[in-house]
């Protein structure tokens, strides 16, 4: 069996005398992917994870055929391009160990970016979509200038300010954010003939950025790069010891998360075709960063379950808003206590156990 | 069940299928939704929409449904509850229009949401009856045009500027007798929200257009402690306050304010006198209140009285926006008043043209309903006054709303 993960695997919960980890090679999964990445640029998928990725395509692209009404796909499109901002925080989080509390604001500059470039240049989603990106971008680089000199717990209070001050601002931007009421922002231009206004024709341009999102998410993390992030989340003062430049990765994570999130805020804003800074202040932040914590940050799948648990959950359980908090408090107590990789990892786990039973 | 059995049970429901076929087919069904905030933030205000659709269809359905077009129709009610999420929101007005395919949508009740959700509806051709005032923001003569996004929308609420001037005007009125001099300056104080934003800025013309000289203070929307923002509205020296949206930020600041001896007159916007009674507050100096559109704890009208009744006796609870429900019950009567004249439930756009045309009494307002070319409705709005020193006691009066925008108000 091979058991190199293509992301490092989570440390071992404290407290736990034996589990399914140590059980495992002792070789440390973190020198098994550096060793493993040094035959090449990037790490080629094990079969176990190609298998793994054809099912989650055929899942993502077979789910309008399933008949699940409207609702569930709208549910489902909503899903998806927050997990594609979820990538973002994942690569940021869970490789360059960097936390925010802040990120929906990044969705935010990109559909406001969309929104206004709509509003007052006339230009369309298909020219929003990479300026978005690209601002976004820029801004998070901007705001992760402070990551330079302090980290933890101080970047991730300046993420909330940031994001507190970023929904003052649009509150009472004017005509220029449309104040508290909002902007309102036109259809999706067709393109090669696709009307995008039909519910599943939205939901495959969404499933596209977020497979898209996947392999690039999957390419940094298997690269040379991604070990160069990890390094850097792992021991910053070591890493800059044998001359990594941690400032300047750092910021091209900040920078790469901020491109997620900003292609997430567009598709956001061309969905519910009006936006309001409601949806880009602290509380939708911390859904973020509640969501990727219960999924879990490092794993390939990790943003994409936290996602789905999040938006589903209260739907198919029939959970009011409230008893949707406990749930995910709780939720997150268990995860943090048990599974801190995440409920991804929670399920590799069983699985590799599942496994290594069977063959005894 | 043993084979024979069976088969004696399946040719007796086959008999029996024709007989029971046109009783079935008798009532013909006329699918609305409504989209409301069941829980979450906004349920307190979700909570009267749903309560209103139901006792409207009810009501119909008691009285034998709708006539159109030589078939009887009873009202199907599908109620979702939108969780105080846009989201869900959405997902639930794609149910609603392409899933089961409602000719009509009651909601929501807040702003952003009933402008997604009208990109949803516009594009089905289904009637949406939303009560935001804020919606005459958008509701333009491009929008509400045939082919516009907002062509099937109806704001059930009247445009802010006429709520505003008849508002100033019945605060005004009914202040200025009890005070030692004629109130000349005025506070606004309002929660800075999209709502907050779009009403106060009405509210202040409103105010100066009765010669006031207005100051707007606005608090963060989820404010507890008002006690920093009422001081420096002390200092300020005003004749009266108005706390102006929202009702429930409003009974929370307002026994602040009291405490602090903020002015010497008070406006409570949204707070009935029902619930000034239920908390028992109590002021020595002069507080006026209005509700929106009608007071369900002192109106001096019997219809809307017996409508309450009725009301609060199908469960609903006593609340601070317990009269928004009337914004959403009449337009039910209107609806069916339309289908009837129009013979069909498939014509929207004659459903549309219909409404336009319509002149209905109703509940909320003593005079006829009627929207004009903007989808927006016109009533007055009841103004009361405190009894200085109770709980209790209360004086209403209704202000018709002035004929035109005040200066530096360009409608909406």
């Amino acid at each position: 069996m091979n058991e190199t993960p293509h992301f490092p695997e989570p440390a071992p919960p404290v407290g736990r005398r034996r589990d399914i980890a140590s059980e495992r090679p002792v070789t440390p999964p973190a020198v098994q992917s550096e060793a493993k990445g040094r035959s090449g640029w990037v790490k080629l998928p094990s079969r176990e994870e190609t298998v793994v990725a054809i099912v989650a395509v055929v899942f993502l692209v077979g789910f309008p055929w399933c008949n699940p009404g409207y609702r569930f796909l709208s549910l489902a499109i909503t899903t998806g391009f927050t997990s594609i901002a979820l990538y973002g925080l994942g690569l940021q989080f869970g490789q360059a160990g960097i936390m925010s509390v802040g990120h929906a604001a990044f969705l935010g500059i990109g559909a406001y970016t969309a929104a206004i470039m709509a509003g007052r240049f006339g230009l369309g989603f298909w020219v929003a979509l990479p300026f978005s990106a690209l601002f976004s971008a820029v801004i998070a680089g901007l705001i992760g200038l402070p990551s330079l000199r302090v980290g933890g717990q101080h970047y991730i209070i300046i993420t909330f300010c940031f994001c507190a001050l970023l929904n003052i601002a649009l509150t009472n931007g004017g005509s220029f954010t449309g104040a508290a009421t909002g902007l309102d922002v036109g259809s999706i231009d067709p393109i090669f003939g696709i009307n995008f206004d039909q519910l599943r024709n939205a939901y495959y341009l969404v499933v596209a950025v977020l497979l898209i999102s996947l392999l690039v998410t999957y390419l940094i993390t298997n690269s040379s790069y991604g070990r160069t992030l990890r390094a850097i989340r792992e021991n910053e003062a070591l890493a800059r010891a044998v001359g990594i430049n941690t400032g300047l990765h750092k910021i091209g994570a900040l920078m790469v998360s901020g491109a997620f999130a900003g292609v997430a805020g567009v598709l956001q804003a061309y969905y519910l075709r009006h936006i309001s800074p409601a949806l880009y202040g602290p509380f939708p932040s911390l859904y973020l960063a509640l969501m990727v914590m219960l999924g879990g940050a490092r794993l390939l799948y990790g943003p994409l379950a936290g996602a789905i648990i999040v938006s589903f959950l209260p739907e198919i359980l029939k959970l009011d808003p409230i008893d949707s908090r406990i749930a995910y408090g709780v939720g997150l107590l268990v995860v943090i206590l048990l599974l801190p990789g995440g409920v991804s990892a929670g399920l590799l786990d069983i699985y590799r156990w599942l496994l290594s039973k069977r063959r005894r | 069940m043993k084979p024979r059995n069976l088969s004696a049970a399946i040719v007796a429901a086959a008999l029996a299928w024709p007989a029971i076929q046109p009783a079935l087919a008798d009532d013909e069904e006329l699918k609305i939704g409504v989209v409301a905030a069941e829980s979450g933030s906004f349920v307190s205000a979700g909570n009267t929409i749903v309560a209103a659709a139901k006792l409207a269809t009810q009501q119909i359905n008691d009285a034998g449904g709708i006539k159109i077009g030589g078939k009887t129709y009873k009202i199907k009610l599908y109620i979702r509850d939108n969780r105080t999420d846009v989201n869900v929101t959405i997902a639930a007005a794609r149910e609603l229009v392409d899933d089961i395919g409602v000719k009509a949508i009651w909601g929501t009740e807040t702003h952003d949401f009933s402008v997604s959700m009208a990109k949803i509806t516009g594009a089905a051709k289904v009637l949406q009856f939303s009560g935001n005032s804020s919606l005459g923001a958008v509701l333009d003569d491009k929008s509400v045009a045939p082919g516009g996004w907002l062509h099937y929308t109806f704001q059930s609420e009247p445009q802010e500027w006429q709520r505003s001037g008849s508002t100033a005007k019945g605060v005004l009125a009914l202040l200025t007798p009890l005070m030692a001099h004629p109130p000349k300056h005025s506070v606004v104080f309002v929660g800075n929200d999209a709502t907050g934003q779009y009403l106060s800025s009405h509210y202040v013309k409103a105010l100066e257009a009765e010669g006031q000289q207005v100051d707007l203070v606005k608090y963060p929307p989820d404010t507890t402690d008002f006690s920093p923002l009422l001081t420096r509205i002390k200092g300020m020296n005003p004749d009266i306050v108005h706390f102006w949206y929202n009702g429930d930020s409003t009974l929370t600041a307002f026994p602040q304010a009291l405490k602090l001896d903020v002015a010497p007159a008070y406006f409570l916007f949204g707070v009935d006198p029902g619930i000034y009674q239920q908390r028992q507050l109590k002021s020595d100096k002069p507080v006026t209140l209005s509700c929106v559109p009608v007071c369900w704890g002192s109106s001096p009208y019997p219809v809307v009285q017996d409508y309450f009744k009725k009301y609060f006796d199908l469960g609903a609870s006593k609340g601070p926006q317990s009269s928004v429900s009337l914004l959403y019950y009449d337009y039910f009567f209107m609806y069916a008043k339309a289908l009837e004249e129009v013979g069909s439930i498939d014509k929207p756009d004659a459903v549309v043209d219909a409404i336009l045309k319509m002149s209905y009494q109703g509940v909320v307002s003593p005079v006829p309903l009627t929207f004009n070319a903007h989808h927006q409705v016109t009533f007055a709005t009841e103004v009361c006054l405190v009894k200085p020193g109770t709980s209790d006691q209360f004086n209403c009066t209704v202000e018709q709303p002035p004929p035109a925008p005040p200066p530096g108000d360009t409608g909406g």
